[in-house]
């Protein structure tokens, strides 16, 4: 494959997907805006080495999808060192909020740091539960877990996010699955 | 009365960056760099399989182990250098500090494949001074011993520091695909000197 044909074809897809990527890595990263950046940038660039699988795929998208969930979790793992001393209470967070403000805003902040609050794994279950629509069995191969790890981060994931969201002026209705 | 969401909508709205569009173009130069880097590393590996007789002879050490899955080749030459609290004895040819704190340091590849960001790891060798108890495969080595363990595409080896130095454990952590090999970083993690600046990381 010439090279021109790689960049002509991945410009495309940037152009069409890195809103959803960066969208997708701001759940992941809990709000964490330079965090996500990179994670969407590495994440292209891995694309971009391994163009020909993209191209192969059924649906490029969700193989993108899947390649940001691994580099999320990746630079997660090797973070975590240093990012988990760094990530407070999520409610003496929002506590600190201003308490005008859309609703959409006010829920940003309160869900992503109710996200923030739990471990990469999890928020990663929930993203690709919940936000990718993944069913259980295919958030288990790409996470490379078993299925009942996969319900039961899920469960708890879900039941932390609610005692969080809970505890501000904010309900989350939800299914635990 | 509280308001009540679902939780699509609940990550529809943390989800939403309010950022404007990027252009591609910035995404093209790091891939198309990045692909040359590759490239640049594969024809290094090379010239390293050639000159590893006269290398060794020259009192260096060098990566000559690779299997043909590797395409990476990764040098370690004796010459001493400072990250302060830390000293390494052995210097891994093309690649830089990026970051040096009191509790890590990090290396890079000059190649500029890997994150300008020092607090993203993905791609870099970090060297982390820790009082965790070391854990793996057991590796003895010029009368200390390592501990090897490791996933995900990453290795960690793992030693006690020497007497005089703070007492710890300090680790390096490398990626797979990097040209690194256990043998050379079991060299290069013997290298490394603990000042009395360094402090243990937490985690």
């Amino acid at each position: 494959m010439r090279d021109s044909e790689r960049s002509a074809e991945f410009v495309v897809f940037v152009r069409a997907h890195r809103a959803d990527l960066l969208r997708t890595a701001t759940l992941l990263c809990a709000g964490d805006d330079a965090f996500a950046e990179d994670v969407v940038q590495t994440t292209l660039t891995r694309l971009y080495l391994s163009w020909g699988r993209v191209r192969r795929a059924d649906v490029p998208l969700a193989y993108a999808r899947r390649s940001i969930t691994h580099v999320f979790i990746d630079e997660a793992r090797l973070a975590h060192r240093r990012r988990e001393t760094t990530l407070a209470d999520p409610t003496e967070a929002l506590a600190a909020e201003p308490t005008v403000g859309t609703t959409d805003l006010v829920l940003r902040e309160i869900v992503l740091g109710a996200l923030a609050s739990l471990g990469p794994r999890q928020r990663a279950v929930v993203v690709l539960r919940h936000w990718h629509d993944l069913d259980v069995a295919e958030t288990a191969r790409v996470l490379g877990c078993s299925t009942g790890t996969v319900k039961s981060q899920n469960a708890r994931a879900l039941a932390h996010l609610r005692d969080v969201l809970g505890a501000t002026d904010h309900q989350l209705s939800l299914e635990v699955s | 009365m509280s308001p009540s969401h679902d939780l699509t909508r609940a990550l529809q709205a943390a989800a939403e960056t309010g950022r404007p569009a990027v252009d591609p173009g910035a995404d093209l130069a790091r891939a198309r760099h990045a692909m040359h880097a590759r490239a640049r590393r594969r024809v290094r590996t090379g010239l390293v399989g050639v000159a590893a007789a006269a290398v060794l002879a020259v009192g260096t050490v060098a990566v000559l182990d690779r299997s043909a899955t590797d395409p990476a080749g990764v040098e370690l030459v004796a010459q001493r250098f400072e990250a302060t609290p830390y000293t390494f004895d052995l210097t891994p040819q093309g690649w830089s500090v990026q970051a040096q704190q009191p509790w890590a340091v990090t290396i890079v590849p000059d190649d500029g494949s890997t994150s300008e960001d020092p607090d993203v790891f993905v791609g870099k060798l970090v060297i982390m001074f820790d009082a965790n108890r070391p854990d793996g495969r057991v590796v003895d080595h010029d009368g200390r011993r390592f501990w090897v363990s490791g996933d995900s595409g990453y290795t960690t080896l793992a030693t006690r520091t020497r007497a005089g130095e703070p007492s710890g454990v300090v680790r390096i952590q490398y990626p797979a695909d990097a040209g690194w090999d256990e043998r050379s970083m079991v060299d290069f993690l013997a290298s490394v000197h603990v000042g009395a600046g360094a402090q243990q990381g937490s985690g």
